[in-house]
């Protein structure tokens, strides 16, 4: 009964708007197909699939975060006046607020390995009944993510081919050939991701990060840790052991600055030769979703393997 | 509502100083025993250092040297910061327990986390501090706050700070406190992420720095603790037996709190809220040495070092090469042992 | 004193506590009524009383109105009926095991039963990757299975209260830890994921919920009042109520397990929420003014703290809806606070 009340009022409100007149079809994330009557106008998105689609032209009239939008590190620098924000704790979403922006369509990332999509079951289960949820599948690759982005933008009627979306593009894929450059010419460069707290070193598993297989795609090498944790994202090592891997740039990452000063105030944080040397750059950790960031991203970290000595670690 | 009863045992004059003596040996060997733990900590890490760049290290220091970094660097300083908490968390355990007569307060019930916490949360969230050396004068100020808020409120009345009115208004402003911290981790995943590390309690990361920051506190709550055994005492034989023999009930609690306060806000700053220790060896401490606490307060000042640094060493070396904090493995050690404790022995009420 | 002036006094004064009992009850109940029809009525989807009243009635009028109906009777409705529901069940357990354990920290959400819970929903959201349904048959699961280890590591020739409160908070700080250190091995969104579970949220409240916690109710409450029968012979004491008769333990066993139901169920349904079970006992009580154990009006005052923290949550600031939890803990405790102010001022409380 509960479902039938939810398809009656997804069905009740696409009727109300000004339809288009060819219909809407998308393959989700999930492998679920949605098909709509029209291409939906109205976007309720998470905030990893407001940064996805924003910079491509697409503007949702509303976003969940799970966080304060300040704190949201996917969402910065992008223009979002206009735009309803109906969440900012994870698992909260002001239901009713997103009832009234009468949406088309929610657009989320898919997680493959909890099944759900971006802001956790109970908030998807709570917008389910305004519209269909879809969005692309968070996998081993950003790009192939933002690419994703594109071609879900495209189909909800981004002009791709607009001067300044297509310069963001070129210019991305401008400082991804220099960053295949530089590491072609330091062939023996290895690098570490990291994140530090004052308890530990927490080492980072190449594959339990998208943008993190993309660097080694494009001819980073990356150092794996040889235990990963039970969840196969970190190796856990005590600040004891700090110099277990000797990398020749460390990655740290930078969702927050705080993770770079902790790092520098342990005392065998320079126990590393590359922490020593200065040879420290940024991972942006989990949250690139857009050309614009990725570039820059990829220009600070272009610029370090340039500047760093390949030939540190024995 | 019913508050515990205290265990007054009859004893002879003889029987009174055979007891002394015994237990003033008691003493003697944990004392012994922490300073053997203490040698062993500067020993042993999630590195395997060998006993003999172990001793170098402490008489004749290579800045160079790695090892000796290690030991110079990291070991001593948790180690002596492991000391002068566990000895103020088992202080203020006791102190609070006697004053307050209830078997469950500590200093997470009693606001004293709390308040430390939301000061390091605020720090975090709103003035963007990073490092622990920061956070040591935001939570002690945030720990005596919230303790002042909850004694005032508990003051309120003629009948003054009762032990039931205290635990209430502890737990009260506890809650208040936690909303207020919950709300910010909520929103900003930025703090949770530097908080969850500091609130499980932590010695490593700690420098020689923190522990001079907090050891002038340390000392003198600890002086006003064992100070306090006597009003602790008379406190336990209820507040209008203590009344009636001319304590003043009131001033005493206000001293054995001022006390807690102390030793509980620095230590919460030096190592985070710990919460197993300050509730639990009190209780331990009782048992080996009876109901007065001119034996229960420096038992429980040997007691709880002895627990934190044992913990401390055996999560260093469980998870090599990483580690495991000192406040879980005080609760997975002391926990078990605690409960056993309480059911093999009949643990006395306060 | 003549015996009829005596037994007069008696008849009065019997009179005036249960009428003082029926007031209160009816104060609280008004209140209730008048939260809950607010809750009903305040959102951002602006509809007009009537148009709610309309629509409350429209399975039976069949005057439907399609996304009205949607936002009354699948969001607004469902959300202010688990809102009462659970809050009456974390009065309930909270006063059962105050009473029983004759301490006002004794509830629930501090002698380890509610970290039973959380604990394994952190485990099952962390290590299981589960969400939704799955964690919360997980946590309680883990609230049912944590109370019997207390009840089973507390009994030794029958179980004292103090034991269960000590096992208990030995218990809690086990768990407590263990959640603390799935926190630092865990990535960021599951933390984030796991703390939300842990303040509690009404915002996925459905009308399966509802239906599953009331049909717990339903058996619950009628256990509940056959068995609180006896306990006006344990409030007497364990020596006292032992004495009386061997059925103590039996009904001391049966309420237990009721009180944890009613925990378990209400902690699966919104979370482990924290606070209303720890404050409804003592508020009940002071609300009473020492005329009635309290239970009815316990778990009313539970509703009342759940449904009136909602609103607040949902409504305090325009832009960011927070999770319940969080202001029930501060909601509670500045009723709590101004009650033990006031009546501090007005004399002895309890």
């Amino acid at each position: 009964m509960f479902r039938a009340v939810a398809f009656t009022l997804a069905l009740f409100t696409m009727t109300t708007l000004p339809g288009m007149a060819q219909g809407w079809h998308y393959v989700g994330g999930d492998g679920n197909a949605v098909e709509l009557d029209a291409v939906p106008q109205r976007i309720i998105a998470s905030q990893d699939a407001a940064a996805g689609l924003i910079p491509l032209g697409i503007r949702p009239v509303g976003i969940y975060a799970d966080s304060a939008v300040a704190d949201a590190k996917a969402l910065q620098g992008l223009d979002l006046a206009g735009i309803e924000i109906i969440g900012q704790a994870w698992g909260e979403v002001d239901i009713e607020k997103a009832a009234a922006l009468e949406p088309d369509l929610i657009v989320a990332e898919y997680w493959p390995l909890e099944s759900t999509w971006s802001g956790g079951d109970d908030v998807v289960s709570a917008l389910a009944p305004l519209a269909p949820v879809t969005g692309p599948e968070q996998g081993a690759s950003i790009l192939t993510l933002i690419e994703d982005y594109e071609a879900l933008a495209q189909s909800l009627g981004a002009d791709l081919a607009a001067p300044s979306i297509a310069a963001e593009k070129s210019a991305f894929q401008a400082a991804l050939a220099e960053f295949k450059a530089a590491t072609a010419a330091k062939p023996d460069l290895t690098a570490l991701a990291v994140w530090a707290g004052a308890d530990a070193l927490y080492v980072a598993a190449t594959a339990g990060s998208s943008e993190l297989m993309d660097f080694a795609n494009w001819g980073l090498d990356l150092i794996d840790p040889e235990v990963a944790d039970d969840r196969g994202y970190w190796e856990i090592l005590s600040w004891e052991n700090a110099d277990k891997y000797q990398p020749d740039l460390i990655m740290v990452d930078n969702r927050s600055d705080a993770t770079m000063q902790t790092a520098m105030a342990q005392p065998t944080w320079t126990l590393m030769k590359a922490a020593q040397a200065g040879q420290v750059a940024d991972w942006p950790a989990f949250w690139l979703r857009n050309y614009r960031v990725y570039a820059s991203e990829l220009a600070k970290l272009t610029a370090a393997i340039k500047a760093a000595d390949a030939d540190l670690a024995p | 509502m019913l508050i515990w009863r205290p265990d007054h045992r009859p004893t002879s004059e003889g029987g009174r100083a055979r007891a002394a003596a015994r237990l003033a040996l008691g003493l003697l060997l944990l004392a012994l025993a922490l300073f053997a733990l203490a040698l062993i900590s500067l020993a042993t890490g999630a590195r395997a250092i060998p006993l003999e760049n172990v001793w170098a290290a402490l008489v004749a220091f290579d800045p160079n040297a790695t090892e000796h970094r290690i030991v110079w660097d990291l070991r001593l300083p948790r180690t002596i910061v492991g000391l002068m908490v566990g000895a103020a968390l088992g202080l203020a355990g006791a102190v609070l327990q006697g004053a307050t007569r209830n078997p469950l307060a500590d200093p997470s019930i009693l606001g004293i986390h709390a308040g430390a916490s939301l000061a390091v949360v605020l720090g975090v969230a709103l003035l963007g501090m990073t490092q622990l050396s920061s956070y040591v004068w935001l939570a002690f100020a945030g720990a005596g706050l919230s303790m002042l808020v909850v004694y005032s409120v508990a003051s309120v009345g003629r009948d003054g700070a009762t032990p039931v009115k205290l635990a209430l208004a502890g737990a009260a402003i506890t809650a208040v406190l936690y909303a207020i911290i919950n709300a910010i981790l909520l929103t900003s995943p930025r703090t949770l992420d530097e908080v969850r590390f500091w609130q499980v309690g932590s010695l490593s990361g700690r420098t020689v720095d923190i522990a001079l920051q907090v050891a002038p506190f340390l000392l003198i709550g600890a002086l006003l603790a064992l100070a306090t055994a006597r009003l602790l005492d008379g406190l336990s034989m209820g507040d209008d037996v203590a009344r009636a023999i001319g304590q003043r009930v009131g001033l005493s609690r206000g001293l054995a709190g001022l006390a807690a306060v102390v030793l509980a806000g620095a230590s919460t700053a030096a190592a985070g809220p710990i919460a197993f220790v300050g509730l639990t060896v009190p209780h331990v401490a009782r048992a080996i040495a009876g109901p007065s606490y001119r034996w229960i307060l420096p038992y429980s000042m040997l007691l709880a070092p002895i627990l934190l640094l044992g913990a401390d060493v055996i999560g260093r070396v469980i998870a090599t090469p990483g580690e495991v904090q000192v406040g879980i493995v005080t609760a997975f050690l002391g926990a078990p042992v605690f409960m056993a404790l309480v059911r093999r022995r009949k643990l006395a009420a306060l | 004193m003549s015996m009829a002036t005596y037994a007069g006094r008696i008849r009065t004064l019997r009179h005036a506590a249960a009428s003082r009992r029926r007031s209160t009850s009816l104060a609280l109940l008004t209140a209730l009524g008048a939260a809950f029809a607010l809750a009903l009525y305040l959102g951002d989807y602006p509809i007009p009383p009537l148009a709610v009243v309309q629509s409350l009635f429209s399975p039976l009028t069949g005057l439907t109105d399609r996304s009205v109906d949607f936002i009354v009777l699948q969001v607004r409705l469902p959300r202010a009926v688990l809102a009462l529901l659970s809050g009456a069940s974390f009065g309930l357990a909270g006063i059962i095991f105050q009473t029983l354990l004759r301490n006002p920290l004794a509830s629930p959400d501090i002698i380890g039963i509610a970290h039973g819970a959380s604990a394994a929903a952190v485990f099952c959201i962390i290590i299981l990757g589960w969400t939704a349904l799955a964690v919360s048959v997980g946590a309680f699961l883990g609230a049912i299975l944590t109370a019997l280890a207390i009840y089973l590591l507390a009994w030794r020739d029958g179980v004292t209260a103090f034991r269960v409160v000590l096992i208990g908070i030995g218990m809690a700080a086990m768990l407590a830890a263990a959640i603390s250190y799935l926190f630092t091995r865990a990535r960021l969104n599951e933390v984030q994921q796991a703390m939300a579970w842990l303040v509690g949220s009404l915002n996925a409240a459905r009308p399966e919920d509802c239906i599953v916690l009331g049909g717990a109710m339903l058996v619950l409450v009628p256990l509940l009042i056959g068995l609180v029968r006896g306990l006006d012979a344990m409030e007497l004491g364990d020596d006292t109520a032992r004495a009386l008769g061997a059925t103590v333990e039996r009904s001391r066993l049966g309420l237990m397990l009721v009180a944890v139901g009613f925990a378990a169920f209400a902690t699966a349904a919104v979370g482990p929420v924290g606070f209303v079970a720890f404050v409804s006992g003592p508020l009940a009580r002071y609300l009473l003014k020492g005329t009635g154990r309290g239970f009815p009006q316990a778990a009313l005052v539970g509703a009342l703290v759940m449904l009136v923290s909602d609103l607040i949550a949902q409504h305090m600031l325009p832009a960011v809806q927070l999770p319940v939890g969080v202001v029930t803990g501060a909601c509670g405790a500045l009723f709590l606070l101004w009650l033990l102010m006031s009546s501090g001022r007005s004399g002895r409380i309890n």
